[in-house]
């Protein structure tokens, strides 16, 4: 298992546009019209996309292994999950969302578990179907009520509103204004990312 | 797309504000080049922070050149073209013919516009599939749902979410497609409901259809176009931008609210 951050050449913890400027250096290197479509280069360019997924994208769900599995997601004979349950992880690990949806829609109503809902609201938040990703986290929830990686994931989605609203005060003209509940949810979720980082 | 996608010039430094200016005059180099006056009549900022966005993304070298032109006769300036240039003038003529298309069915206008498109139209459908057959569905529906007489303003809105969404991915096989797709789906609901707030008065006069209706208030048209640019900003931030974060951040967190704002008090 190699370290996402070492890939990028960072110290864990380095800020987003680090990473951003860390992945762009490298994409150019190992770009084929820089370094010819040699197979050493396509390995590490595919290497530097998950350690930038992983760091920007999965911060929550590394439990279920999206970068550090590459070999296995985890699944082959786990509880009598239905198969297109791994299928959906495989393709959320390589970002094809809309492909996991689908595999995630062969799978039954009956059969649909907590865990069956996280993914489809992982899968619809990286499509930026918020409404419909909330609305799938919230019957996560309410199927499975103790998990935190759920309820991170939550507050991941419904944190966006407040982080943009907090920016677009640093412009001066804000959209919204920040009432003390605001604050105390951004805080929170600072608290479940710290938290859900480092587990 | 209708102007709505613009910087905040007051919040911008002097660097900025020339990079953005000699991309704004790149992209109208290269509507001129491809389709000539019909194609400069055209230029747009929205299709600017388009092409920012994607020459950004693929760190597409740029090509610098000085002219002089039409608004600006006597003073040579710059311009700056990439590679991703093309496609925006393309994308920019290509939804100029369809919301002409649009604009005709609703008020009779746009014939002009189409008149100016339809000679490119055969070669951009050949060349665009994707984002032409997707903004002609996204048309189709939202015209036969207009005609329904919902006035869910926010599913509505997602016609034009998923057309700015296709338009968006330039490249279908990249490994940030979907976020592409996601920051335009945000985008494109952004500037269908900012557009049905501000003509709201204006659809009233004339007896054209407007989702939200000539009462709406700021309050309720401003909790869904926070929404769309909060979900437009999360991918955004999901992108590994760098050289062009600082003016692209301008325009989404700031930009797209200055012509709500200016016209919040008239609604009332």
């Amino acid at each position: 298992m190699t370290d996402p951050w070492s890939v990028l050449g960072l110290q864990p913890g380095a800020s987003a546009d680090e990473v951003k400027k860390a992945y762009k250096t490298l994409a150019k290197k190992y770009h084929p019209d820089v370094a010819g479509n040699s197979p050493e280069a396509a390995r590490r360019m595919q290497e530097i996309n998950a350690a930038y997924d992983q760091i920007i994208n999965h911060r929550e769900s590394s439990s279920y292994g999206g970068y550090s599995s590459s070999s296995s997601y985890g699944y082959g004979g786990d509880s009598g999950e239905p198969i297109e349950l791994g299928a959906a992880i495989s393709y959320i690990n390589a970002r094809r969302y809309r492909e996991a949806l689908n595999a995630l829609s062969a799978i039954p109503a009956e059969k649909r578990t907590a865990r069956w809902y996280y993914l489809s609201s992982y899968a619809k938040y990286f499509l930026g179907d918020t409404q419909g990703a909330i609305s799938d986290i919230d019957e996560a929830i309410r199927r499975d009520p103790n998990s935190m990686q759920y309820m991170a994931f939550r507050n991941r989605i419904t944190g966006q509103r407040q982080q943009y609203t907090a920016y677009t005060g640093t412009y001066g003209r804000p959209a919204g204004s920040m009432g003390g509940f605001c604050l105390n949810l951004c805080m929170m979720m600072a608290f479940f990312r710290f938290c859900f980082c480092w587990i | 797309m209708f102007g709505y996608v613009t910087a905040d010039i007051a919040n911008m430094s002097k660097e900025e504000k020339a990079c953005y200016k000699a991309h704004y005059c790149g992209l109208c180099h290269v509507l001129k080049e491809r389709y000539g006056t019909a194609g400069t009549s055209l230029l747009s900022y929205d299709m600017t922070f388009l092409e920012m966005l994607l020459s950004d993304l693929n760190d597409a070298e740029e090509h610098r050149g000085t002219e002089r032109c039409a608004t600006s006769p006597i003073k040579e300036h710059l311009y700056i073209t990439t590679s991703c240039t093309g496609y925006a003038a393309d994308m920019q003529m290509l939804l100029a013919y369809f919301s002409a298309i649009d604009d005709e069915a609703d008020e009779g206008k746009g014939k002009a516009v189409l008149r100016k498109a339809e000679p490119y139209i055969g070669r951009l459908r050949d060349e665009y599939p994707r984002q032409a057959s997707a903004a002609e569905r996204g048309l189709k529906l939202l015209m036969e749902d207009e005609k329904a007489g919902t006035h869910d303003a926010e599913l509505l809105s997602r016609h034009s979410g998923t057309i700015i969404g296709e338009i968006f991915v330039m490249d279908d096989s990249s490994f940030f497609r979907d976020d592409m797709r996601a920051l335009g789906y945000g985008l494109g609901r952004f500037i269908y409901l900012m557009d049905a707030w501000c003509d709201r008065k204006k659809d009233a006069r004339k007896g054209l259809f407007n989702p939200l209706g000539p009462d709406a208030c700021w309050d309720d048209a401003k909790e869904m176009l926070l929404s769309a640019a909060a979900d437009a900003s999360a991918a955004f931030e999901r992108l590994p931008l760098d050289e062009h974060i600082s003016i692209l951040r301008n325009v989404l967190y700031s930009g797209i609210w200055l012509h709500g704002e200016h016209r919040k008090g008239k609604g009332k």
